[in-house]
């Protein structure tokens, strides 16, 4: 289930990031999401960290649990910052599908 | 602060970072290393069997092996093997009659690191392995301890102050939150400092914190000799109390429980978790207790529970009391700070987190140099101050990981029976990072960063390579056998490496960004070469 928390709290850094207009002009330029689509994500953003939250509370405890959460958004928001948005902005949308994927499976086996 | 707040928060997190920001690298660095101390240890000791028995068939032969070498001992300490470091060790206290005067201080005292299925000690290579890098984080070396102690916690406040300062400072703290600006020099690196600070802010606030809560009653003594003026010692009684002290003499002899029985025991009354270790005082004697120790669980903090049983009868006599609000909150602190309860993914995520750190610091010194070129090359020469700082963090930042690899090769290539091999280790770390200091300072320039960094590539990526050559416990054996651990070692050297070379390769093909007027020149002779072309 850790695997799935990272997942988790990379697509919702992914979808914070969608909700900010200087990413949206950066990926879209003139095609960018409206205000209400932006709200949106970033709705969407910061119900996935509090599942990727509760996710990491359920498997390590709530003494460890938070640690692990926070670990997740360090690691999964440097992966986005320095990795993709600079260097393979295509593969953000398929990566956030991913990782989330591979954790439920891995949670699954 | 004529010139309001932030600035004057900027001026402070500038000098406070840039005067302590190399040593503060090394005590990253080191500490970051220091996550995987069992697997590093275990990788420096390549003759260790890799074996998997129970705990309670590894104490067995424990106290077996201690009845026959050390029967007539006041004190056994035992580790048992855990997932993470398989041998297990040993470690007993002679009464003062049997002591070996020739080792002076240390002659009561015996050791055996022992092959847990067998009970046969192990004999293995002299090597501090992953202790080194934990030592160096905090003790430093060559230097004396306290020194050390005093040097390093100076460095970790001045670090708190560039922490709180420099989120004062960031001015887009969440509007930036994503943003890193590549190929755009000065712009660039500071979004870098940014973003390594920012994502990692939680774990940068809370390691340099807790790492001075680990040393807060020698760096603030003052409170505990007002309140015990007379006896330190029952501060330390009262404050971290655990089980009294034993303080009866062997009497008459006796036969022991079976220790399995003894571990059950322990294992009931905690419900199912395990035993990290035991100790017994007066082995063999009809009145010897036995210690058992908890392995780290679910909790965060760094004091485990510990249970005395009569070793004889198995009756529970003592068990360590519950601590005060106090001594609780320091035993988190420092638990989060060695983060020993870390399991093998959250463990990864710390050592990540420590890796984004050394990448601040890194980015934090450099960025004053990049800050500072300008106004020297407006000048026309490079003046003393940024001379001093290029070759400074050519050395540390470039040198650092040069001397790292080098400790590493320095493991398999010492010779085996070399005298004083441990400290000979230490030394090849010292003499790798002396060489890279010397270099930056002879001929601090760009290349020199290419030059250092590349060294630093090939030396990690040649390691597992070394380790091949000189041992049998390298990849090709550790991954068909699924040792992970092992394997783990090796593989990041090969990642260390990989990075190392991407950076040298862009530090070599860096080219100045243009001014603007240098463009506005550049874009009016290409206008007026096409329409020459034209004409």
């Amino acid at each position: 289930m850790m695997m799935l928390a990272l997942g988790l709290s990379f697509s919702a850094f992914t979808a914070l990031s969608f909700a900010m207009e200087k990413h949206q002009l950066e990926l879209h330029g003139r095609q960018a999401a409206s205000v209400t689509r932006r709200r949106l994500w970033q709705l969407a953003g910061w119900a996935l960290l509090t599942v990727a939250f509760a996710l990491s509370v359920v498997d390590h405890g709530w003494a460890q649990g938070p640690v692990l959460w926070l670990g997740a958004m360090t690691v999964s928001g440097m992966l986005l910052t320095f990795g993709l948005y600079p260097y393979r902005p295509r593969w953000i949308v398929p990566v956030a599908w991913a990782l989330p994927i591979i954790g439920l499976l891995a949670a699954l086996v | 602060m004529k010139n309001g707040f932030r600035q004057s928060m900027a001026w402070l997190h500038t000098w406070t970072g840039l005067l302590v920001g190399w040593l503060l690298l090394l005590i990253f660095m080191a500490g970051t290393a220091s996550y995987y101390r069992e697997e590093i240890s275990r990788w420096m000791r390549p003759e260790l069997p890799r074996s998997t028995v129970s705990t309670d068939a590894a104490a067995g032969r424990a106290v077996q092996f201690l009845q026959a070498s050390a029967g007539q001992a006041d004190t056994w300490f035992v580790t048992l093997p855990q997932p993470r470091n398989p041998a297990m060790t040993a470690f007993w206290r002679n009464p003062e009659a049997l002591a070996d005067p020739s080792k002076g201080r240390r002659g009561r005292f015996g050791n055996a690191t022992l092959d847990p299925a067998s009970g046969e000690p192990l004999q293995s290579r002299e090597t501090r392995g992953g202790d080194f890098f934990y030592r160096l984080h905090f003790d430093l070396h060559y230097i004396p301890v306290m020194w050390a102690r005093y040097l390093v916690g100076f460095c970790a406040m001045f670090m708190l102050v560039a922490i709180i300062t420099g989120v004062i400072t960031h001015k887009k703290i969440f509007k930036d939150f994503f943003t890193f600006r590549k190929d755009k020099g000065l712009r660039s690196w500071l979004d870098f400092h940014n973003v390594s600070a920012v994502m990692g802010l939680p774990y940068h606030a809370m390691i340099t914190y807790t790492g001075i809560v680990t040393l807060m009653i020698m760096y603030l003594p003052w409170g505990v000799k007002v309140a015990y003026p007379q006896d330190e010692a029952a501060f330390y009684a009262e404050a971290f109390g655990g089980m009294s002290e034993v303080t009866t003499v062997a009497e008459g002899r006796a036969t022991p429980m079976p220790i399995a029985q003894l571990l059950d025991n322990a294992r009931a009354h905690w419900k199912g978790q395990d035993v990290a270790g035991f100790s017994v005082t007066h082995p063999g004697a009809a009145n010897a207790v036995i210690d058992i120790q908890q392995r780290d669980g679910r909790r965060l903090s760094i004091d485990t529970p510990a249970l005395r049983y009569d070793m004889v009868s198995g009756r529970l006599l003592e068990q360590t009391p519950a601590s005060g609000a106090a001594t609780a909150t320091r035993g988190v602190l420092y638990g989060l700070h060695l983060a020993r309860f870390a399991d093998w993914g959250l463990r990864a995520l710390f050592f990540l987190s420590g890796l984004a750190g050394c990448l601040m610091v890194a980015s934090g010194v450099v960025l004053w140099a990049v800050k500072e070129r300008p106004k020297h090359a407006k000048r026309g020469r490079i003046g003393f101050g940024l001379r001093l700082v290029d070759a400074l963090n050519i050395g540390a930042v470039a040198g650092l990981p040069i001397a790292f690899a080098a400790y590493f090769w320095g493991n398999r290539l010492l010779p085996l029976g070399m005298a004083e091999r441990a400290s000979a280790e230490a030394d090849v770390f010292f003499y790798a990072w002396g060489a890279a200091l010397f270099a930056a300072f002879l001929w601090p320039r760009r290349l020199m960063w290419a030059w250092q960094l590349y060294i630093g590539a090939a030396a990690f990526a040649l390691v597992p390579v070394v380790n091949a050559l000189t041992t049998e416990a390298h990849l090709g054996v550790t991954l068909r056998n699924g040792d992970w651990a092992l394997a783990g070692v090796d593989l990041s050297m090969l990642a260390f490496g990989a990075m190392l070379a991407l950076c040298g390769r862009r530090m070599q093909a860096w080219q100045p960004a243009l001014s603007a007027a240098e463009k506005k020149k550049r874009a009016a002779a290409a206008a007026a070469s096409a329409s020459g072309a034209r004409a």
